[in-house]
């Protein structure tokens, strides 16, 4: 007899065993031993778990283009806690404040306070660092980078800070330390914007210009999305100034280039921003004010967007600690900035910095004190008013709105003709830029604890400041008077202004149910 | 009283809650190059019960629309959403078509699968019209998978996962001829519907039925799909199978009684003429 395979497997089924096999099976199925049924080995959190057929309160989530240019989702993150759609509902009002169906976009300002709010962190900012890795890394490219006034009172929670501590210098200094060749500040431009922006209120308010009154800040790319969507009889009143971030990505690609004589193709400018708005503002077709300039339409005002968390992701990655690092100045080149550029990034603080210059081009006077600490326009308040008196004018009223919910009420008085400002601050993100939408993220949802805090990083960065005035900054008085021309003039119109565009064929505007028909 | 959902596809925003609910409850996978939320490339696999996909449709310009504004309307495409999953059939193909009894239709309305009873044969696949049941081909012991419409959940009281999260209601869950009667009553007065109600008549009724303002065959939809429940095409002969099955017995008993009554005659004759022989050999 041969002796028995060792691999083989012993298995001895005779036929008596598998006719056996088979009959319990087939009885065990037609009695019902089916095992269980497939499905619902996961969970749901506990809000989808009521009985009956009534949806919970706070459900769902936002939708999100794959193709957004500002944020971005992790689908396996999510938890359907419903938060983004919460704060995106009712904070920014956006969702569920249009009609459905959808005509053909997903509806979003970019705001980015979603992402804030995300408890899993499945919503970011749209991802721009490995552009960025690449153009850092390419030898040929001279990388301008600028950043943006709240990035520096935010950045420092990263890396252990507190919140409100002021990082400009260490900022810098870790730009540098990543490869950037130039690093300019945001807060030159923001003076630069007030001068266009405030010479555009003198001239809407003394008629020199034909355009309606008030006029409406224009900074906020989340804030003009929306009134682009919601309020597109009102683009008139935005004032055409462009934001500071295409502000200086204009001037990098032309004042910059000319001076240092580089050829402004090999020019990759980058913004560090609170916002991942700006990600998509950079995006807008018609921001390539430069190549236009140059000749060239394809070079793009801002090439590459990333937000303060991007940054300290990058700065992680790169083993740098922020804390040890050296303080450095920014370039000597658009960097130079007065206190009213710095407080751009607070609520209300565009406003006061434009007021100080506006109340100086009507009056010819040096602003009263009053308006060096105009507290009616400071806080964190959604919507604030104040009126002063300028000499040799009269009155003029200006209110600040933060959060895209606060701005209905004071839109709809502008429609219809009660609302008698002359000048109106819009912030997409409560309490302003300091809690943007790419900050690093803090408590859930965001307190107003730690928004109090950056916000009087900023204006002490303005008490400090020998200069507080937009219109009195040396570097902006050079840069008008070798490059520019006047403000509003032809060259600065040509660069630091833009155009805005109807939208609202894109949606259906929820009509309030509560609003009387104006025709009965 | 069979349990159904109502999609009203004008709702949906594409934010694809659904599509998370359902691999959070039926603890499925996310496969990266098989996205079940926001897109045109959006497919159910055996991992995706239920996706969402986009698709972008010519618009078609109302003759009243004379605004200068909007005069560039013509031109375009509008974006709708369309959430696919099991229809669990009134009558289903699949059920009809399993001899191992692993997919059953329950009185609420789900049709449930048993991956226990499943012999792995693929004839669902081929019997489903609306192409539902998939393969776990990348799988050792590979089962079939599907929507099962939450039954569980049911069970308990609950709306299936899909229809509790969503944020803009698309989805009504109730009892089916409740739905029906209602949407019949949106699709006649509100002139923005087609109509058409989807899975009122489609293979003989489904669980899941869609009213839409865009013509189905634009939204991926089979226009194809006979009225007729898919077992009535076989149930007829299917039926006879268990007396064919027994005529077939008898005859091939029959024959093998046959055939060995022949043997043994053969062999007798054999050892009769070898005994025969052989005596003759002795004498």
């Amino acid at each position: 007899m041969e002796p028995k395979n060792q691999c083989e497997p012993n298995i001895d089924v005779s036929r008596r065993s598998f006719i056996k096999m088979a009959g319990t099976g087939l009885v065990a199925s037609t009695i019902g031993c089916n095992g269980n049924p497939s499905g619902g080995e996961g969970w749901m959190p506990s809000q989808y778990e009521g009985n009956g057929n009534l949806p919970p309160q706070v459900r769902g989530r936002i939708p999100i283009d794959p193709r957004n240019l500002s944020i971005t989702r992790d689908d396996r993150k999510c938890i359907l806690c419903g938060q983004c759609a919460e704060v995106c509902s009712k904070v920014e009002t956006v969702m569920y404040n249009y009609e459905l169906p959808l005509i053909d976009n997903i509806p979003c300002i970019g705001c980015g306070q979603c992402t804030l709010w995300c408890p899993t962190g499945a919503i970011t900012e749209t991802d721009s660092l490995s552009e960025l890795i690449n153009a850092l890394e390419n030898p040929n490219k001279h990388v301008v980078v600028q950043t943006a006034p709240s990035t520096r009172v935010a950045l420092g929670e990263e890396f252990g800070l507190p919140a409100g501590s002021n990082v400009e210098g260490r900022q810098v200094a870790a730009l540098k330390a990543l490869g950037f060749d130039t690093v300019l500040d945001t807060n030159f431009s923001a003076d630069l914007t007030i001068m266009e922006e405030a010479t555009e209120l003198v001239q809407r308010i003394t008629g020199k210009l034909n355009a309606p009154i008030p006029q409406f800040t224009s900074c906020c790319p989340g804030w003009v999305r929306y009134c682009e969507y919601f309020y597109p009889d009102l683009l008139p009143n935005l004032s055409s100034a462009k934001s500071p971030m295409s502000m200086l990505g204009a001037m990098i690609k032309t004042y910059y280039a000319e001076k240092r004589h580089i050829d402004p193709k090999n020019i990759v400018s980058v913004a560090v921003m609170p916002c991942t708005a700006k990600k998509f503002e950079a995006g807008r077709p018609e921001m390539n004010h430069s190549g236009l300039k140059i000749g060239d339409p394809s070079i793009r005002d801002t090439d590459l967007v990333i937000t303060t968390r991007e940054l300290a992701k990058l700065i992680k990655l790169r083993g740098l600690d922020l804390l040890k690092l050296d303080p450095t100045n920014y370039d000597n080149l658009l960097s130079e900035y007065s206190g009213a550029g710095a407080i751009f990034g607070v609520t209300g603080g565009v406003m006061e910095a434009a007021v100080r210059t506006a109340y100086a081009q009507i009056s010819g006077e040096k602003p009263p004190a009053l308006l060096f600490n105009l507290q009616p326009v400071r806080g964190l308040a959604g919507m604030k008013e104040a009126t002063l008196e300028i000499p040799n004018h009269g009155e003029v009223r200006v209110a600040v709105v933060a959060g895209m919910g606060n701005t209905h009420n004071v839109l709809e008085r502008v429609q219809n003709g009660t609302g008698n400002w002359h000048f109106i601050e819009f912030m997409a993100c409560p309490g302003g830029c300091i809690s943007g939408g790419g900050q690093p993220r803090t408590a859930l949802p965001p307190s107003d604890e730690v928004r109090s805090a950056r916000i009087n990083a900023l204006y002490s960065v303005d008490e400090r400041a020998t200069i507080r005035l937009c219109h009195d900054n040396p570097e902006i008085k050079t840069v008008y008077k070798d490059y520019l021309g006047e403000p509003n003039g032809h060259l600065a119109h040509t660069l630091l202004h833009t155009h805005y565009e109807n939208y609202s064929m894109h949606l259906t505007k929820k009509e309030k149910n509560n609003k009387v028909d104006s025709g009965q | 009283m069979s349990r159904g959902v109502l999609v009203d596809l004008t709702k949906c925003i594409g934010c694809g809650s659904c599509t998370v609910a359902c691999k959070m409850y039926n603890a499925n996978q996310w496969i990266d190059d098989r996205a079940a939320t926001n897109g045109e490339r959006a497919e159910l696999a055996d991992e995706n019960w239920t996706v969402i996909q986009k698709f972008r449709v010519p618009q078609k310009v109302a003759v009243t629309d004379q605004v200068p504004e909007t005069a560039d309307k013509a031109n375009r495409e509008i974006w709708r959403f369309v959430k696919r999953q099991c229809m669990h059939c009134k009558e289903p193909g699949c059920v009809s078509s399993c001899f191992a009894k692993a997919f059953q239709k329950t009185e609420a309305g789900p049709v449930i699968y048993y991956p226990d009873n499943c012999v792995g044969c693929r004839y669902c696949m081929l019997a489903c019209p609306f192409k539902i049941p998939k393969f776990e081909w990348d799988k050792t012991i590979p089962v079939i998978t599907k929507c099962v419409m939450c039954s569980n959940r049911i069970a308990k009281g609950q709306q299936p996962a899909c229809v509790s999260v969503c944020p803009t209601n698309v989805m009504k869950f109730g009892d089916r001829d409740d739905l029906l009667a209602e949407a019949k009553e949106l699709v006649r007065n509100d002139s923005r519907y087609v109509q058409h109600i989807y899975g009122e008549e489609e293979a003989g009724g489904t669980s899941w039925i869609y009213v839409s303002d865009t013509p189905f065959a634009q939204l991926g939809f089979k226009m194809d799909v006979p009225k007729k429940p898919i077992p009535s095409y076989t149930s007829t002969y299917m039926h006879s199978t268990p007396i064919f099955g027994a005529i077939w017995a008898l005859i091939l008993t029959g024959l093998y009684f046959f055939t060995k009554r022949k043997e043994q005659v053969k062999t007798k004759e054999h050892v009769e003429m070898v005994k025969k022989d052989s005596s003759q050999t002795t004498e």
